[in-house]
């Protein structure tokens, strides 16, 4: 029996009305790549630099940072000042980074910016995982092999990391619903073929097509290695300011129209999750399309925090792209291409396959779509939406070109 | 930070002590909420369902339909590389189907799995290679059916 209409198994945050309030005006992204013995505070620095050039702003122009304590060595206001021999006062929020927080960073800045603690609010996200791996220190698996629960009771059964959590979370779909390894193949071969367009994906130059695709060895079946995110080095930053400042830089204005955050009860514990084939997305993505006064149908680029190609087809459902459940063929037939697809989708070629710097990268991209300066460029596109995720919590950021 | 005998569990964790020591005795035990008597898993208060702080520890069936489920044929953890490949999954529990034990699936052949099958529980130990110390474990396996 679908579990998907289980409504009690989470909730929406309450969020003032956001829409309107900032622009991003200033995108940056690092160098992506597999190991590359650089840090995070290095990754971080070259994407803040990027960012201010692109903006056309000093780095004491800078008076507020937002970053996520977590994964260690982000870029704090100490590394901020460390870096560029600044010493201002900077408003800090460590509700920032990469994520769902990637998405719902803007709501922050927006309430600091309405209330004059910030004018120009700088937000970044950087990892170092593919250098890291080998100690598997602070990598992706970590945090939940150091939750106990797990550690106890979830670990010795075989049950970790993620792509064994998800793996189940796609063969449930698939019981559910009829979705198909042909299905979840097409979303891999989507963001491939952005990813080949993109300059300075990490999967630039390895074209994979449906065949390639289906004869890969199942890893943790119902996945191939190909429905599985890289594990990269990289990060990307921006720049948020009011509508007003943004009209006096010399960059297309790109406004933030709604923000949404959803909640899941059992947070991290995928396994005791009410709705077991859903993502938080249910709960963010009305309250985010109402602030925005606008429909899913509006939207002309989505981009989504894809870990799986499975997390990518829930979230095109709970943010009611289809009817939940209708994913599968949604996405079939090149229905998520930037040239003529129905639903324009992860055109850098997302996590799977431009680099793992979770999610950042898909703001950035975003914004370039609308600012039409991206290399899988959707035509005349006008309204773009990015879809954060963690597990627990979800987010969706409602874009425009104005 | 793990313990020293990573991946096996530590049986002296407190809030799944009783989950071991049932498992030692062929027992496959959860707590419920003495409050509204709901199944509690993970086993830590407060009930989700009602707030209760209290729980008791109760013998199950060990009769479960079998949720959802992995062929895992990759080592992500070094110590289970030599029984590659393995079958992890969710147990759906009769008593409650909205507590799913994750649990290791045996005594099956993986194409023959099926969502919401039935399965019942078996006390296997948990085994890794470079350590000593096993541990007894509640592990699922399919319901033997007509014909089979």
């Amino acid at each position: 029996m679908p579990t998907a209409d289980t409504s009690d198994w989470g909730f929406a945050s309450e969020l003032d009305d956001v829409g309107g309030a900032v622009a991003i005006v200033g995108i940056g992204d690092a160098d992506y790549s597999r190991a590359s013995g650089r840090t995070t505070h290095e990754i971080a620095a070259q994407a803040t630099e990027r960012a201010l050039a692109d903006a056309g702003l000093g780095p004491a122009a800078i008076d507020g940072l937002m970053y996520v304590p977590f994964s260690g060595d982000q870029f704090t206001a100490a590394a901020y000042h460390a870096h560029f021999g600044t010493s201002h006062d900077l408003w800090v929020s460590e509700k920032g980074g990469g994520m769902v927080w990637a998405g719902s960073a803007p709501y922050e800045a927006a309430q600091a910016i309405r209330s004059g603690r910030a004018s120009y609010v700088l937000n970044t996200f950087a990892v170092a995982w593919a250098t890291q791996r080998s100690q598997m220190v602070g990598g992706p698996g970590q945090v939940h092999a150091d939750d106990l629960c797990k550690q106890h009771l979830e670990v010795p059964f075989g049950w970790f990391p993620q792509p064994v959590y998800f793996a189940t979370i796609a063969r449930r779909h698939m019981h559910e619903f009829g979705t198909t390894a042909e299905q979840l193949g097409a979303i891999a071969v989507a963001c491939r073929r952005h990813a080949n367009l993109t300059p300075g994906a990490v999967m630039r130059d390895k074209p994979l097509s449906l065949a390639d695709y289906l004869r890969s060895p199942p890893i943790a079946d119902p996945f191939r290695k190909e429905d599985c995110c890289l594990i990269s080095d990289g990060g990307a930053a921006y720049i948020m300011t009011s509508l007003e400042r943004a009209r006096d830089l010399r960059r297309p204005i790109v406004a933030v129209l709604g923000v949404g955050v959803g909640n899941s009860h059992t947070g991290v514990y995928w396994s005791q999750q009410g709705a077991f084939t859903s993502t938080p997305q249910v709960f963010a993505a009305p309250g985010a399309f109402a602030m925005a006064g606008l429909r899913p149908a509006d939207v002309d680029v989505l981009a989504c925090y894809d870990p799986f190609t499975i997390v990518s087809l829930m979230q095109i459902e709970d943010m009611g792209f289809c009817r939940k459940g209708d994913g599968g063929p949604f996405v079939s037939g090149g229905r998520l291409d930037f040239d003529g697809g129905a639903l324009p989708y992860n055109t850098h070629g997302g996590m799977l396959s431009h680099a793992y710097v979770l999610g950042i990268a898909h703001v950035v991209e975003i914004v370039r779509q609308l600012r039409h300066e991206a290399a899988a460029q959707v035509p005349e596109a006008t309204v773009g939406v990015y879809g954060g995720y963690t597990g627990p919590q979800a987010s969706t950021l409602i874009l425009a070109r104005r | 930070m793990m313990h020293r005998d990573f991946p096996l569990p530590d049986v002296e964790w407190e809030p799944a002590r009783e989950f071991w020591a049932a498992a030692a005795r062929g027992v496959l035990s959860i707590p419920r909420c003495t409050a509204c008597a709901r199944l509690v898993w993970y086993p830590i208060a407060p009930c989700r369902a009602c707030g209760g702080r209290g729980l008791e520890w109760i013998a199950l069936s060990g009769r479960g339909r079998l949720f959802s489920w992995v062929v895992v044929r990759h080592a992500w953890i070094p110590q289970v590389a030599d029984r590659l490949p393995f079958v992890t999954g969710l147990v759906a529990l009769e008593e409650d189907p909205t507590v799913r034990l994750v649990t290791t699936i045996v005594d099956c052949s993986p194409g023959a799995l099926r969502c919401d099958m039935p399965v019942h529980v078996v006390f296997r130990p948990l085994r890794f290679s470079g350590i000593e110390r096993t541990v007894p474990a509640p592990m699922f396996a399919p319901v033997a059916t007509d014909g089979a």
